[in-house]
């Protein structure tokens, strides 16, 4: 899952300030499930910037809607008979749709509403974290399932550093050492022997585009 | 043939102190140049720290350059957190050029302990890969398996954390590091004997030559605080005791006290091959505490 | 394809207590109603279903209450009292009587019991002129006869024949029809045979003829119709139904000292309502399992009555064991009187030439309702035997519109539901159900109420109604996933449901099973992606309709919004003490349950202008788990949103009532609190206005559906 934050509704002011006809476009995957842009938080910004904003004596007009997805085409087109008299979209899409909207509507700006931060998951109700670099080199079955990249804070590859101290990170005490955390799951799994080997220093190469035709 | 005198010692088993110098935030040296004056006189070698704590300062090269102008044995501190291996090789061919064989290559502090918070952290190769990097250098060729016009040779050495809480992962990664070409290791600090008499049993067997961290501490609050702040360094509780319940002023002299004692314990079981003395900040009461600790006969 | 729905569309499911009653009463919405202090709008939902409900609120054997999911928490709603609480708190109001003429046809009842009560209301109200003919003096069949007046007092029968009589019902007592042809002959154009089954049956042991043995139906018409038959001091009682009870709990209220029961089978396969044989039991009726006369011999002026001790043996062909006399076990039991209560068969005249089928009753299609003569209808106990009052009124209803069918020619077709019934609960979420123990209502105590015949059972108080109702689960009224294309999937409602109702099915889609759904309207509130609705459209609705009441109607600034959980403040009173509050610039929105509020309709009551918004909800009182928890989240969430633009933390607060506090001074604090901040942001010239209303909530045309 793609993991965002909204952005702060300051920054968002500022952003929309030059433009009158705003669209506040959510989207109905990925920001939906990690509750930064779906429908319910476009409904909750548009009251929001309108309250913020009659407290300054600005008047914007906002159209709400949410597509199921920001970054097909298919679902842009969905869009074109709805931005006729639009100025600005406001996306709360991730990088990815704000992208799509841009290189789609190349005639309209396009602002971002939420800062995309990671690919994650959730650990409970309202708890989302880091797992997942996208490095392109996936090493997972060598590390017991667990990322040095993203859970490392140093992404080292033959781990650990001399800095966990009660199996937490010298950086964040409430992190946990993923090298210590990969020793003890490799023991469990009785591939200890994974741990001993030598791995060379990353390939930082890795594609920006891949093609699947047949 | 011995590659440094460093070498040379260690291998001929004498009982080896080295002791390091931090470089300054800035580019007056004066402090630093008066720094190694003094200490070349009473220890083996020469550390110069690299951006320790990832605090921004004044490079390690460039330490270990004037510790040699100085007339100093200069050890080479080598962290993977601030270049990449162009960097990295790079640095090294100049270090040859200029005499410098010792190096001790560490993976590097994370940069949000340090001053430079969102800086990026760079870690494109860990302490092992560095190793071997360098161990192919020395083969004639670089890291990306091109033939070198002229290749360096050094004396190498790492890091080992021995009185970690989890300690097995840390025994893989030392067994990695001497499979990598470590052949001398400076451990973080000791606080407590029983982990190094531990330790080198196991140790032994790699044929490697380890010498003891030692930490000066100051006080109770810059121990409490480097538990806190400071990676690899856990102080135990009954260190902070006898230094909390020192009369004020005395602090210092009692954290060398307890620096000699632990010295001196390691010399009389010949627990391992010497010691390296971190007095961070302190440098002058390095000959105060060789003293103490009953080493005399060092001053040249 | 987006899905559409419209705002009034019901999708909620027919709970176990509507299925159950015979009239399909609303039951749900009533108690909800009552639970929220609503008690005349209940009532109107009473009356529209059941044309006599005090009646039932008296007598009814309430299935409903045996349907009741509430009965596998705990024990089930106190439907029948919560109906009577509501009837006479309306006393003569939400009554209907409008009724004209507009058809010509003349309609004959033949019986003034329920069922021909019902039918001559529902025929007139249809338009039809009614006579209904009653052999009695008195009118109500077994109402009148039957019941004894301690269960269901004289006035109430007799006020309900009032208002008949006030419609336009032409109600003809003392008048035996013998003939049916004599009906048409007068005009009639259709008959609804009702006479009930008066004639008690026969043991048909010896010595059953002569005096001292009276039958129980026969008896308890005599004492209703004002006569004291001289028992003496020992009575006994042969049977087991109501019929049996009533008279074992009418002979001590004519003063016999010592009243047994005789019954030859068990306790449990007695058929009487188990409220009934309690409070017998308390009154001092003694119940005398397994035992059955064999024979009635007379000595001096006693009967001397030989039973025989029985024992359980196979089951017959109603399914209840056989009871099978034990030999060598007779034994005698002196008694002044014998009342014999083992049934009763309708007495049919000959003359009325109807099929008649099992036990002597009338034989009838179970569609139409019609007998073998065209015209000619029939129902009630004369159709049925002995049943209950509610599937009398039941029948009575479709009665009329089956004549009415009947004489529009048209097919009459079988009713049909729509909507599925609620199915049963898991025992998972029963688990996780909170208890709370049914409160019935008082009873008079058992020596005060076997002196007289005035009513055993009184009623409830406003805070005792209130408090049973909350206990309603609200079946087949939760949460349900409208929009399968819109779900994400994102396992909100899953993770924040406290009964852990919602689930991932088969093939990995998120559903929210109806059976099990409590209804608290957490993960409504807390979808992200909006796609989840609750079934009852007023439930949708509400929230919406009273913000955008307030855009248009409400006070252009008004100073402070409060939304009010009805269950709890209203009940309490408290509610009614914000509203006169309202003066003060408080404009209070009502709401079933503050687990409903969501945090946009929060922010906009400041968008319309609100200084300072609260939510009060009824505290720990609330039947439903987690609810201010999660409510609580939503503000903190529009407190956040709120700090963003600079206003103060305090503006938006959470009451909830309950340890003594007393909510009408925090809300004065508050209120004082607020308008200081309102005069700070004019000072520091931050406030601006816009004082022309807008829609609130408007409807989103892609989507055909409120925001």
């Amino acid at each position: 899952m793609i993991v965002a934050q909204q952005k702060p509704l300051e920054e968002i002011l500022r952003m929309i300030d030059p433009y009158e006809r705003i669209m506040i476009l959510g989207c109905g995957t990925c920001m939906t499930v990690c509750g930064a842009g779906g429908e319910r938080e476009v409904a909750f910004l548009q009251k929001a910037l309108e309250i913020a904003e009659s407290r300054e004596g600005e008047k914007h007009t906002f159209i709400p809607y949410t597509l199921k997805r920001q970054c097909d085409p298919e679902f842009l087109d969905l869009l074109t008979d709805r931005i006729e008299d639009v100025d600005a979209i406001l996306s709360l899409g991730c990088g990815v749709g704000v992208q799509a909207l841009a290189e789609r509507f190349s005639d309209l700006p396009i602002l971002p509403g939420v800062d995309t931060s990671f690919l994650g998951m959730a650990k409970e109700w309202g708890v989302w974290d880091e797992r997942c670099a996208a490095c392109g080199h996936c090493m997972l079955g060598e590390t017991a399932g667990i990322c040095p990249i993203t859970r490392c804070a140093k992404g080292i590859l033959n781990g650990p550093c001399a800095g966990p101290k009660g199996g937490k990170c010298e950086v964040d005490g409430e992190r946990d050492c993923a090298w210590v955390l990969i020793y003890r799951r490799l023991e469990r799994l009785g591939q200890l022997d994974k741990m001993r080997r030598f791995y060379p220093p990353r390939n930082f190469e890795r594609p920006k585009r891949i093609l699947r035709r047949t | 043939m011995a590659l440094s005198l460093l070498e040379e010692k260690l291998e001929a088993g004498e009982f080896v102190v080295t002791a390091e110098v931090g470089p300054p935030k800035g580019t007056d040296l004066t402090e630093m140049i008066h720094n190694i004056d003094l200490l070349k006189e009473w220890v083996d070698a020469i550390n110069v720290t690299d951006h320790q704590s990832s605090v921004m300062r004044f490079p390690s090269l460039g330490g270990c350059l004037l510790v040699k102008e100085r007339g100093g044995e200069p050890i080479l501190q080598v962290t993977c957190r601030d270049r990449n291996r162009l960097a990295l090789q790079a640095d090294l061919l100049f270090a040859y050029t200029r005499g410098i064989r010792n190096v001790l290559c560490l993976t590097g502090d994370s940069v949000e302990v340090g001053d430079h918070r969102g800086a990026k952290p760079v870690f494109d190769l860990d302490s092992v890969q560095l190793l071997r990097g360098i161990k192919e250098m020395e083969e004639g060729r670089d890291m990306g398996g091109n033939p070198l016009k002229g290749a360096p040779q050094f004396y190498l050495g790492a890091s080992v954390h021995v009185e970690a809480d989890e300690i097995e992962p840390q025994l893989m990664k030392f067994e990695k590091k001497v499979m990598a070409g470590a052949r001398f290791f400076q451990t973080q600090g000791i606080f407590r004997v029983e982990s190094l008499r531990r330790f080198m049993p196991y140790a032994s067997q790699f044929g490697v030559k380890v010498l003891a961290g030692i930490i000066v501490i100051s006080s109770a609050r810059m121990a409490r605080y480097m538990n806190e702040k400071v990676p690899g360094i856990t102080v135990p509780d009954e260190i902070i005791e006898e230094l909390s319940s020192t009369e004020k002023g005395k602090a210092l002299q009692k954290g060398i006290e307890i620096a000699a004692r632990t010295i001196r314990t390691i010399k009389e079981e010949g627990l391992c091959s010497g010691v390296h003395i971190m007095a961070i900040g302190n440098e002058k009461v390095v000959p105060e505490l060789i003293e103490a600790a009953g080493l005399n006969g060092r001053a040249r | 394809m987006r899905a559409k729905i419209t705002t009034y569309q019901d999708r909620t499911l027919i709970p176990p207590c509507q299925a159950a009653c015979p009239l399909h009463m609303r039951i749900r919405e009533y108690v909800d109603l009552i639970a929220q202090g609503r008690i005349m709008e209940a009532l109107k939902v009473i009356r529209e279903d059941n044309p006599f409900p005090s009646i039932c609120a008296h007598v009814c054997t309430h299935p409903c209450e045996e349907a009741c999911r509430r009965g596998k928490v705990d024990k089930p709603v106190a439907i029948r009292a919560l109906k009577r609480f509501a009837v006479e708190f309306g006393g003569d109001r939400m009554v209907e009587i409008e009724a004209e003429t507009r058809r010509k046809e003349k309609v004959a009842v033949v019986g003034s019991g329920p069922a021909g009560m019902a039918c001559a209301y529902y025929l007139r109200r249809l338009g039809y002129p009614v006579t209904i003919f009653e052999a009695h003096s008195e009118p109500g069949g077994m109402l009148r006869v039957g019941i004894p007046r301690y269960r269901l007092p004289r006035e109430i029968v007799q006020r309900e024949f009032d208002r008949l009589i006030r419609m336009g019902v032409e109600l003809r007592l003392n008048t035996r029809v013998v003939s049916l042809d004599l009906l048409f002959e007068m005009g009639y154009q259709a008959v609804f045979v009702t006479i009930g089954a008066h004639q008690g049956l026969r043991l048909g042991i010896e010595g059953e003829e002569g005096p001292g043995v009276v039958d129980g139906a026969t008896f308890l018409r005599e004492v209703n119709l004002g006569l004291k038959p001289l028992l003496g001091e020992k009575v006994g009682v042969v049977g087991g139904g109501n019929v049996a009870i009533d008279a074992a709990r009418t002979a001590l209220r004519l003063g016999a000292k010592e009243v047994r029961v005789l019954y030859r089978r068990g306790p449990e396969e007695m058929p009487a309502s188990e409220a009934e044989v309690q409070q017998a039991k308390e009154e001092g009726v003694q119940f005398d399992y397994l035992v059955a006369p064999l024979r009635i011999e007379r000595e001096r002026n006693k009967l001397k009555v030989i039973c025989i001790r029985m024992k359980l043996g196979e089951p017959d062909s109603s399914g209840r064991r056989r009871p099978v006399p034990i030999e060598g076990s007779e034994f005698p039991l002196m008694l002044d009187t014998l009342i014999v209560a083992i049934g009763q068969a309708p007495q049919l005249p000959e003359d009325f030439r109807l099929r008649i089928g099992k036990g002597a009753t009338i034989h009838v299609d179970p569609v139409s309702l019609a007998t073998n003569r065209p015209g000619v209808f029939a129902g009630g106990d004369a159709v049925t035997g002995p049943a209950t009052v509610v599937e009398a009124l039941a029948v009575g209803k479709r009665a009329a519109f089956r004549i009415d069918d009947y004489l529009n020619h048209r097919y009459p077709v079988p009713e049909k539901e729509a909507r599925p019934v609620v199915g049963d609960l898991l025992p998972e979420t029963i688990a996780m159900i909170r208890k709370i123990s049914r409160m019935d209502p008082p009873h008079l105590p058992p020596e005060v109420r076997v002196k007289e015949f005035v009513p055993v059972e009184m009623v409830y108080g406003w805070e005792e109604a209130i408090k049973e109702a909350r206990r309603c689960l609200k079946c087949g009224a939760g949460a349900e996933i409208f929009s399968r294309d819109r779900c994400a999937s994102c396992l909100t409602c899953l993770r924040v449901c406290p009964y852990h109702v919602p689930r991932l099915n088969g093939t990995g889609e998120v559903e929210i099973p109806a059976d099990q759904c409590q209804a608290c309207g957490i993960c409504v509130a807390q979808c992200p992606a909006k796609v989840i609705i609750l079934r009852k459209p007023q439930d949708r609705r509400q929230i919406a309709e009273e913000l955008n009441h307030l855009a248009r109607y409400g006070p252009s600034k008004p100073m402070m919004v409060g939304f009010c959980c009805q269950y709890g403040l209203y009940g309490t009173g408290v509610l009614s003490g914000l509203y006169r509050e309202k003066k003060a610039g408080v404009y209070i929105i009502p709401v079933s349950c503050v687990g409903k509020v969501e945090a946009e309709h929060l922010l906009e009551a400041f968008r319309l202008g609100a200084e300072g918004v609260f939510v009060a909800g009824c505290g720990d009182q609330c039947s439903r788990e987690d609810t201010a928890l999660w409510l609580g989240r939503r503000i903190e969430k529009v407190r956040e949103s709120l700090g963003e633009m600079g206003l103060e933390p305090e503006r938006i607060k959470l009451f909830m009532p309950g340890e003594g506090r007393d909510l009408l001074e925090d809300l004065r604090d508050f209120s004082q609190k607020v308008a200081g901040l309102y005069l700070a942001s004019l000072v520091r010239q931050e406030v601006k206005y816009d004082s022309c209303p807008t829609e609130a909530f408007g409807r989103d045309p892609t989507h055909d559906r409120p925001l």
